[in-house]
């Protein structure tokens, strides 16, 4: 289904733009982590340590006015002093109210964003495309009736959707046992993993109209190909037609699409955490609404996972520029100017 | 005379617009665009029929709608004496085994994410032969048998030429073993040293499978080379049909005529032949001019051109829609009419000046 073609233009583009090498570094890298979340880590994200609560990241110091009760004279006196609290290589990116560390919970938070993110990518791919991919080929009627309901999705706030079946279904979630500590591998980490199984129904169903949209774009297109004709004139049926033909010709840019829709999903999905909605904790967007509070006195508990939702989307984004560049030119060039 | 293969007897294709759910609401009223108005002809087993006309006169919707790829308006298409529009499903996909199609743009014809050999084994999918070795062995018999080679089955279509896409294209239209194919500007897209190899494909294949051809083209020197009877198609309607001999020898009807005239020819003769282009633009068939649809364009138009349109016959040999070739028809008792250079505009009042008439 990869044309040679594809291929050297993947290559090209590869080597012309520094950008797209950035971006799959930064991907693979988030993938990794994500992965070996229980040997990189180098604490279990849960563990509470109270004493060492709201550690400075490295490079950083705080000043804290610590207050103690001392008997001078025989008499009670509160003193107060300035204590300045130095960054710790035990805690690289500090730690949060609760003591727990920070680096710890960034890289365990990459497990739910990517699977928040891959999974409402898929599944919103699963909806959007057949919908668009139906309607663009058979316009008319059908196609006025998906699109409107389409519409209508898209006029509704997503982050009121997401309330809504919050709401409607309560939190669904699946806790999968890490393989890894299942194995004795890296003991004293948490031991399964938590997959939000509300916020992924939810950021797919607000998200598949784009690719319902971009479908249906495509399909209108590629049904007006002579090659779709021909195969009409050699008694395809419509289901062959728009598997066979429209949907591989389709893919592109839905794909395409798919790359720049998971970094708006992980953003959702932090939205959502921030709300409380994923069921876990272990998440950036639910590190992001714990910070809020102490952004005066902490400000890199909600610092720090807000930089790994960057990263990770600059890192998607940059993917889907690299992608976009080189497919789009190749099926470009390839077609010839409709009769 | 045998049966005819093909036999379309006033077919009518209209397109509609202001035709949304919106417009209905509205009560607007549906505008018709007229592509193919009133079309008959006879396609004869083993024959070439030339269909000709300039590019929007509706030859290839004629192609299309006879082999029920558009819904057609009205009129009926009978093939091998089974009528084509009251087909079930399973009378339709064996009417599909037997007529097929090659299109014009080599480069859009084909799937760009297959592979020849896919494309070429697809009728053979679509018609239940699931064994893809077996279609596989089809596709390489048939790509040697449009000159091609079996070894390059597995390449892409962007990988070939056109004239050799237009081969692949031909040979996923001999998958199937079909009697009849429409060959709609086959080889227009085509350079001209390319076209000629084309051409004595089909023409050899013609022969080796007993093919029947309607051949749709707009270059007449292509037509000349292959076929046995011509079409000229004006406007959505056949102006005159015959042999190719008789049309290009003694065209009838002005349309034809000044067809054949504004042919660029290469005899040496001829360098310098001013041309005498038709007046005009074709008349947007939204709104084609009363009576004969030529009128506004044609250098012998009189009044009663806009009266009533001609009417031909597809019996006969050679038969061509003018008043002209009627002896006692009421055309040549009334005036001409002027003709105006926008070929759009059919006012009825004829400006004065006559010079042009004749």
């Amino acid at each position: 289904m990869v044309s040679p073609r594809t291929v050297r233009n993947l290559k090209r583009e590869w080597r012309d733009n520094w950008l797209a090498k950035v971006g799959v570094v930064l991907v693979v890298a988030m993938v990794l982590v994500a992965v070996f979340a229980p040997f990189i880590a180098p604490y279990n994200p849960r563990s509470q340590s109270l004493d060492d609560n709201r550690l400075p990241p490295m490079g950083f110091s705080k000043t804290e006015n610590q207050t103690s009760s001392e008997f001078v004279d025989g008499e009670a006196q509160v003193v107060s002093e300035e204590v300045t609290i130095n960054a710790t290589w035990d805690h690289p990116l500090g730690t949060n109210q609760l003591g727990q560390d920070m680096l710890s919970r960034v890289i365990y938070g990459a497990r739910t964003s990517l699977l928040v993110g891959f999974f409402g990518t898929l599944f919103a791919m699963l909806i959007g495309v057949p919908i668009g991919l139906v309607a663009g080929y058979s316009r008319g009627r059908v196609d006025d009736a998906l699109m409107r309901f389409a519409d209508v999705m898209l006029a509704f706030p997503s982050l009121v959707l997401a309330v809504a079946l919050v709401g409607l279904w309560g939190r669904a979630t699946f806790r999968i046992p890490d393989p890894f500590v299942a194995l004795g591998l890296a003991p004293g980490m948490p031991g399964s993993v938590v997959i939000p199984g509300t916020v992924i129904a939810v950021v797919a169903l607000v998200t598949w109209v784009w690719f319902a949209r971009v479908a249906r774009g495509e399909a209108l297109s590629v049904r007006e190909e002579e090659y779709v004709k021909a195969a009409r004139s050699l008694g395809a049926s419509d289901r062959f037609v728009v598997w066979k033909h429209v949907l591989p010709n389709s893919l592109t840019p839905i794909l395409v699409l798919g790359t720049i829709q998971i970094a708006a999903i992980i953003l959702l999905e932090s939205a959502l955490s921030f709300l409380g909605f994923s069921g876990t904790t272990l998440s950036w967007g639910f590190d992001i609404a714990q910070g809020r509070d102490d952004l005066a006195t902490a400000w890199w508990v909600a610092t720090i996972p807000g930089l790994a939702i960057v990263l990770t989307v600059i890192g998607i984004n940059l993917v889907g520029d690299w992608l976009r560049d080189a497919l789009d030119p190749g099926l470009g060039g390839e077609g010839g100017s409709g009769a | 005379m045998t049966d005819p293969l093909v036999r379309v007897e006033d077919l009518r294709k209209y397109y509609f617009e202001q035709d949304t759910l919106v417009d209905r609401m509205l009560g607007r009223e549906q505008q018709s665009v007229k592509a193919v108005d009133g079309v008959s002809f006879d396609i004869h087993r083993g024959e070439t029929l030339g269909l000709v006309g300039e590019s929007g006169c509706g030859k290839s919707t004629t192609g299309e709608t006879l082999l029920a790829l558009r819904e057609a308006t009205g009129g009926s298409v009978g093939f091998d004496g089974t009528d084509v529009f009251g087909m079930g499903r399973a009378e339709l996909k064996s009417f599909r085994r037997r007529a097929q199609v090659v299109f014009q743009d080599p480069f859009s014809s084909l799937d760009p994410r297959l592979t020849v050999g896919d494309i070429i084994g697809e009728p053979l999918l679509i018609h239940g032969q699931s064994d893809s070795a077996g279609r596989r062995e089809r596709a390489k018999e048939l790509l040697e048998r449009v000159g091609l080679s079996a070894g390059q089955v597995d390449r892409y279509p962007h990988e070939f030429s056109g004239g050799q896409r237009q081969r692949v294209g031909i040979a996923r239209a001999l998958a199937l073993e079909p009697e009849f194919v429409v060959l709609d500007e086959p080889v227009s897209a085509l350079d001209v040293s390319v076209q000629a190899q084309v051409l004595n494909l089909l023409e050899d294949l013609q022969e080796e499978f007993g093919l029947t051809y309607l051949f749709i083209a707009h270059d007449l020197s292509v037509v000349r080379h292959i076929c046995d009877r011509v079409a000229v198609m004006y406007l959505g309607e056949i102006v005159e049909i015959g042999t190719t001999d008789d049309i290009f020898d003694d065209p009838q009807h002005p349309y034809t005529q000044a067809l054949l005239d504004s042919v660029p020819r290469a005899a040496t003769s001829e360098h310098g032949r001013r041309v005498d282009a038709l007046a005009g633009d074709v008349p947007s068939p939204r709104n084609p001019p009363q009576g004969c649809h030529f009128h506004t364009r044609c250098p012998h138009a009189r009044e009663a051109c806009r009266a009533e349109p001609p009417a031909y016959d597809v019996s006969e040999g050679h038969e061509a829609a003018c008043f002209r070739l009627d002896d006692d028809h009421a055309y040549w008792e009334s005036d001409p009419i002027a003709q105006n250079a926008t070929g759009e505009d059919t006012s009825e009042h004829a400006p004065e000046s006559t010079s042009e008439a004749d």
